[in-house]
């Protein structure tokens, strides 16, 4: 073996997440690779220009909640990182009217007040009450969980810090606290507000990424982490990158570098190598073999503990807790390539709202129903989408006068009934482009390219088991400690020098990069090193 | 006017053991009920003449052993009090679509042989799952006997309560109790996805998760409310108990121990207002007029009907009576009560089906988790279901002397037939299609059912609400969904059974553990009352 294939540290997988891993331990000092099965880095957050010309943002498409001590850290601004605003969120309805959140508070409130006085009366009484909540629980998103088993003086220690940081909250705020956690979106906003628009497009941000709908309980809580971004104190949290997704995952990528990282392309690994309990390295698809102390997967629990371990390897019932993690996709993706800027009929030609999200969801029935289609195994007739158009954000995106246009879809089972095929993903495609073309007649002739991604393209392309966007469902009993399992939910694994740094770790979901961040202090702890070894 | 130490509204069983357990402490207490009979929802009533019908409950999963054994109330044979509980060894016969037919009994080998046709792994698995089921619902009974506690604003009393239920639910094993921490805000399927495939299997299971409340199976918090079910069942799963001589002999049988320990109970009287001077609740009027002046009030009501209902809402704060308002109840079962000329006969199952049903199992109609996902659909958009999910006793098969000879009752709940419909409400054209989809579905499995049928009564949800006094026809007293269980039942701050006013209590299915007949909220409101007055008297 060459002396070249000794390291450190080795990344399995170049995600956003293995990435800022493999960016904070070359910081540190440690040799480091990263290994990525593909031709280019970012996992789901990439930039492909898939036809000439045409950059789409093939998957996760905006910027949500990337921690602001990382983009300090890693100096993402300087590595080409740059969040352009995403203002406004427009719900066009049936009737040609539509309800807009926009960055301008006033405008807003006017916008309300058109549908409904109360809502514009209760609105800002709801965003306090949610900003006091998020700032509660926001310390959760910085903390290893702690072992509920056995837990140790630097658990207790977490729990204590936790527990004061809540305690700044007077008894109604906890009480609200308490029913966000355990309520359905839709019931949690009925206390709050009348208009229909307004509740399903505000639950909406409760469905994504999991396999329930608006009137599931577990839904509520996720209305926080609309409020979270905001607080960070972190002009923009919430946006799009310049250059598209992949430019997050680029900028993480050459920062990386900077600090000496060695990151290789269509590098597919195959396992994990071990020895009396110890990794030792990993050996590649073509069988060459590297070799590191500590090892890192960036891969999903599913395909972390079962794809790359020999299971034999783990303990009987850490096994059957990954077996059960409920790791089910619910959506879908579809980039269009357009000829001539897309027409919303109830706002006509240009203006800013197209530099923001739509948002098709007119009603709390409309969104129930597309559930009621996706849960017995098939995709929504008429889905709930999320709709940017980054080339009016980023004209770069594609050539001059052309557009495209990113299309978050829900819901598709990925166990659809019969298997996903070629069929189904083009009447999937339709699906979209017929309801979505009742909202801007002029989109169907204007399509020049489609690309649609069922949740079965997403588990080929981008490696994400069953097509679920955060490496397993983001319900109460899959989060914190539970996540991927109690007593290794601390980045650890049962094999020593073995770690998880993905999605599926706390806190898991969304381009938040916290578990890469996390996971990496917790490998240079074990290593006895500080964060900043290097001077 | 005449005086008493304390006046507890509504005589059914928690109201009654309640009022048991303050008498035998030397209270002075009047029960006043409104009804002609106690028990509430604990009811039998002759519907025609020589059928004795359990028009509420038909069921128990069992009321909790210590009240049975504080109160004299023998499990095992009628105790002083006349209370017989009768417990057969078939559960749950639950025919399929296709013709097979599971049958699910107290037996976890017998039942795991019964469950092989339909998946050899899941028979398999069986003893494990009923083990560990056992295990969660003694970890979740430990929180049942435990005051929730405080969260917000904790004093230092309240973090010794924390510590107290630590240390309890160490004892029940930290690896249990973090088990049924992540049980909880599972759905139902998902916590039968990680032991079973057969969807005959789960189906049945599933229908507990659903019970009383306007969710699917694929809702968070139904896998809370399948062990509710298992709490107190002994370690059986989909336990069946009646009781002889029909539910309403439990209430006959509370009724008696608390009249023994000293309560007087005013049958036929109507509860108008609670008084309430200077914030301290001082008595109630009644609808006819008369008054009983006492300094504590308690309400086995449910929590709207007493706070929002009996007291004047200028003695509330604003935002709790918004808390109260935004309460869900959302009543969703129905009952379909059929008088039989003959026994039923199942159309496939042979004779252990037909053996089962005849010594008391319950017929589940719920071959999926999808079917009865399918049924809720129909719920959430305010239609009742067009092929809902049952569960259906011959009560008479333990108990002959509910019917005249050689006749039989049969006593159904129908779920889901929303309170709430989306186009108009109740009348007797929905009342009377309920009922034929009701039979409608139980045909296709009972070929005889139809010839059989002599009489046929119908209880709406609304029906529900008028006879039992249940809002929204919510059969426990608030829809018991996470937001609505421990800490947040009956609303977040409130879960201790004390109430803003000083002096009135909530003693009902509305508080901490809930509703299914297990009495727990009454005698744990009472032993807070007592403490409460204890501390009074420092």
């Amino acid at each position: 073996m060459s002396a070249t294939n000794a390291y450190d540290a080795i990344i399995v997988g170049g995600g956003h997440n293995g990435l800022i891993n493999a960016a904070y331990l070359a910081r540190a000092g440690l040799r480091t690779v990263v290994l990525e099965r593909r031709h280019l880095v970012g996992g789901a957050a990439v930039t492909e220009e898939i036809f000439p010309g045409f950059k789409y943002s093939v998957a996760s498409y905006v910027v949500s909640l990337l921690r602001p001590e990382i983009i300090r850290d890693l100096q993402l601004a300087r590595h080409g990182l740059e969040i352009l605003p995403l203002e406004s969120t427009v719900t066009p309805l049936p009737n040609g009217d539509y309800l807009g959140r926009w960055a301008d508070h006033d405008q807003t409130r006017r916008d309300l007040y058109r549908h409904s006085p109360k809502d514009a009366e209760a609105y800002d009484d709801f965003a306090t009450l949610m900003y006091r909540l998020a700032w509660a629980v926001k310390p959760l998103l910085g903390v290893v969980p702690p072992d509920p088993l056995s837990p140790g003086l630097r658990d207790l220690k977490t729990l204590l810090m936790l527990g004061r940081h809540a305690r700044g909250l007077d008894e109604q705020q906890f009480h609200a606290l308490f029913k966000l956690g355990t309520m359905s979106a839709a019931d949690y906003l009925d206390e709050w507000f009348e208009s229909d628009p307004l509740k399903a497009t505000m639950s909406a941000s409760g469905i994504i990424g999991t396999f329930l709908g608006p009137r599931s309980p577990g839904t509520a809580y996720v209305l926080l982490h609309h409020y979270m971004g905001e607080i960070d104190g972190v002009f923009r949290a919430w946006g799009f990158a310049r250059g598209g997704n992949g430019m997050v995952s680029e900028s993480i990528a050459s920062s990386a570098r900077s600090h000496g990282a060695e990151i290789r392309t269509g590098a597919t690994v195959e396992r994990v190598l071990t020895a009396n309990g110890r990794a030792t390295g990993v050996v590649l698809e073509d069988g060459e073999e590297l070799t590191a102390k500590t090892v890192v997967s960036g891969v999903d629990p599913k395909r972390t503990f079962l794809g790359l371990l020999d299971p034999e390897e783990l303990p009987e019932d850490l096994v059957e807790a990954i077996r059960r993690f409920r790791i089910r996709g619910s959506s879908g993706k579809v980039n269009l390539s357009l000829s001539e800027a897309p027409e919303f009929s109830c706002l006509p030609g240009g203006g800013p709202h197209l530099r923001g999200a739509f948002s098709i969801s007119p009603s709390m029935d409309y969104l129930e129903r597309a559930y009621d289609d996706a849960k017995y195994g098939g995709f929504s007739r008429r889905p709930y989408m999320d709709i940017v158009i980054p080339s009016m954000i980023d004209p770069g995106m594609a050539p001059p006068g052309r557009h495209v246009m990113s299309i978050f879809v829900q819901y598709a089972a990925f166990d659809i009934e019969g298997g996903w095929d070629d069929a189904k993903r083009e009447a999937f495609g339709d699906a979209v482009v017929d309801t979505l073309s009742e909202y801007v007649p002029n989109l169907r002739d204007s399509i020049l390219h489609r690309q649609v991604l069922t949740p079965l393209d997403m588990q080929e392309q981008l490696g994400l088991t069953e097509g679920n966007i955060f490496h397993g469902e983001l319900t109460p009993q899959q989060l914190f400690f539970f996540r991927p399992s109690p007593a290794w939910a601390d980045y650890r694994t049962p094999v020593r020098g073995f770690y998880q740094c993905g999605s599926g770790t706390h806190p898991g979901g969304g381009v938040c990069g916290a578990s890469g961040r996390l996971a990496a202090l917790e490998i240079l702890r074990d290593l006895r090193r500080r964060p900043r070894g290097r001077p | 006017m005449s005086g008493c130490d304390a006046v507890v509204i509504g005589a059914g069983h928690n109201g009654l053991i309640a009022a048991a357990y303050l008498a035998r402490a030397g209270l002075r207490v009047v029960v006043v009920e409104r009804g002609e009979a106690a028990g509430g929802c604990a009811a039998t009533e002759e519907l025609w003449p020589g059928y004795r019908v359990d028009t509420g409950a038909h069921s128990l999963t069992g009321v909790d052993r210590r009240i049975m054994t504080d109160l004299g109330l023998g499990e095992a044979g009628p105790g002083d009090a006349g209370l017989e509980i009768l417990s057969p060894a078939p559960c749950v016969v639950s025919p399929q679509p296709d013709g097979g037919t599971l049958l699910l009994g107290t037996d976890p080998a017998r039942t795991a042989d019964r469950i092989r046709p339909f998946s050899a792994r899941d028979a398999a698995r069986w003893p494990d799952f009923v083990a560990a089921m056992s295990r969660a619902s003694r970890a979740l009974g430990v929180l049942y006997r435990t005051l929730p506690p405080r969260l917000a604003g904790a004093s230092r009393g309240d973090l010794w309560e924390l510590l107290r239920l630590g240390t309890k639910m160490n004892r029940v094993g930290r690896r249990d109790a973090l088990e049924l921490m992540r049980l909880i805000p599972m759905t139902v399927e998902e916590l039968l996805y990680e032991w079973f495939e057969s969807e005959a299997l789960k189906g049945a299971l599933a229908a507990d998760g659903v019970r009383g409340i306007c969710q699917g199976p694929l809702a968070s918090g139904t896998g809370y409310m399948f062990l509710h079910h298992m709490v107190g069942a002994g370690g059986v799963v989909r336990r069946r108990r009646q009781v002889r001589g029909g539910m309403g002999a439990l209430g006959a049988a509370l009724q008696h121990v608390a009249v023994a320990a000293g309560a007087e109970v005013r049958l036929g009287h109507q509860v108008a207002s609670i008084r309430v001077e200077d914030g301290r609740a001082t008595g109630i009027s009644l609808a006819g007029g008369g008054e009983i002046m006492a300094s504590r009030i308690v309400s086995s009501a449910d929590p709207g009907r007493t706070l929002l209902g009996l007291v004047d809402p200028g003695e509330l704060a604003p935002e709790f009576v918004r808390a109260l308002e935004n309460v869900k109840y959302r009543g969703v079962v129905a009952k379909v009560h059929l008088a039989l000329g003959e026994p039923l006969r199942l159309r496939s199952g042979g004779d252990a089906a037909q053996a089962a049903v005849l010594a008391g199992a319950a017929i589940t109609v719920a071959p999926s988790i999808h079917y009865i996902e399918r049924a809720y659909d129909d719920a959430k958009y305010g239609r009742p279901s067009e092929r809902p999910v049952l569960d259906a006793v011959l009560t008479t098969a333990l108990d002959p002397s509910l019917a005249p000879e050689g006749r039989h009752v049969l006593s159904v709940a129908a779920q889901y037939a929303p309170f709430q419909l989306d186009d108009g409400s109740w009348d007797d054209a929905r009342r009377e299609a309920l009922g034929d989809a009701v039979v409608g579905t139980l045909a296709e499995h009972i070929p005889n059912l139809e010839g059989a049928i002599l009489h046929r009564h119908v209880l709406t949800p609304a029906d529900l609400a008028d006879r039992f006094a249940l809002a929204e026809g919510n059969i426990h007293h608030g829809e018991m969904t996470l937001d609505q269980v421990f800490f947040g039942r009956p609303v977040a701050g409130w879960a201790r059974y004390r109430t803003p006013i000083d002096g009135l209590y909530l003693c009902g299915a509305g508080t901490h553990p809930g509703g299914g007949l297990n009495g727990r909220p009454g005698a744990a409101a009472a032993a807070r009352i007592l403490r409460d007055g204890k501390r009074r008297q420092d």
